[in-house]
């Protein structure tokens, strides 16, 4: 379900392929990272809020380094995630400076204040 | 104690890692190692790789991959021009924090007697 809709947002071929290649290679991480990385992506794709197709691949690219760098040198998972993995989760989401679905939403804000705020000058 | 640490990092950490690749290049698991022996004892590698990522995005440092002999190529950080400017910012805004909290702590003291 994923996949299609990514496809749908990237539209680019170019896109899409480097997707796939990088969701590969956390399919092909050993035990127990693979569960790990599965269980961070979901996460970020659920709650990582980002609507753009480059960020999102640019930080499935980044969440696969760390992983198969994290299971390369063997380092324990805690080491990874800290004991709050939610909080690194949203952390390593915020670091990507893309389009968030909530940035509509914030310029609405902005906006709905500036005007009000005209209306208190006069 | 260590819940208020954890908040008062989140503000600092990035300027933290920029004071650290000031001095040389580095990857990620040496800063957190370095950081690690300095003290920093609840700091986790995924923190940092976090915050590795962040400081890319924003273009404060540039990275080049080097092999490893076993696992994928290491990303290796080195502050830019742009960083440079950064942590500048950051060291004076440190200062100003931290002589402000200072006068606070001495006027408080100054109560107390």
């Amino acid at each position: 379900m994923v996949a299609r809709w990514i496809e749908s947002l990237t539209g680019a071929l170019e896109q899409k392929k480097e997707y796939r290649r990088d969701k590969a290679r956390l399919d092909a991480l050993p035990e127990p990272y693979r569960s790990a990385a599965a269980a961070m992506h979901r996460y970020l794709n659920y709650c990582g809020g980002i609507v753009d197709g480059e960020t999102l691949i640019a930080m499935i690219g980044d969440l696969a380094d760390l992983w198969e760098r994290a299971a390369a040198d063997g380092t324990p998972l805690r080491e990874i995630v800290g004991a709050d993995p939610v909080e690194f989760a949203e952390a390593f989401a915020q670091a990507y400076e893309g389009q968030h679905w909530i940035d509509k939403e914030r310029a609405r804000l902005t906006e709905a204040i500036d005007r009000a705020e005209r209306e208190e000058g006069k | 104690m260590r819940k208020q640490m954890t908040e008062m990092l989140k503000g600092t950490l990035e300027g933290i890692v920029l004071a650290v690749l000031s001095g040389r290049s580095a990857y990620g698991y040496e800063i957190t190692a370095r950081l690690r022996e300095q003290g920093f004892s609840d700091l986790v590698e995924g923190t940092v790789y976090a915050l590795l990522v962040r400081v890319e995005q924003r273009g404060f440092v540039d990275v080049e991959k080097i092999p490893s002999e076993k696992g994928p190529p290491r990303k290796v950080y080195s502050l830019n021009a742009q960083g440079r400017e950064q942590l500048d910012e950051f060291w004076h805004s440190w200062t100003f924090l931290a002589e402000r909290i200072e006068q606070l702590r001495l006027t408080q003291t100054e109560g107390d007697k």
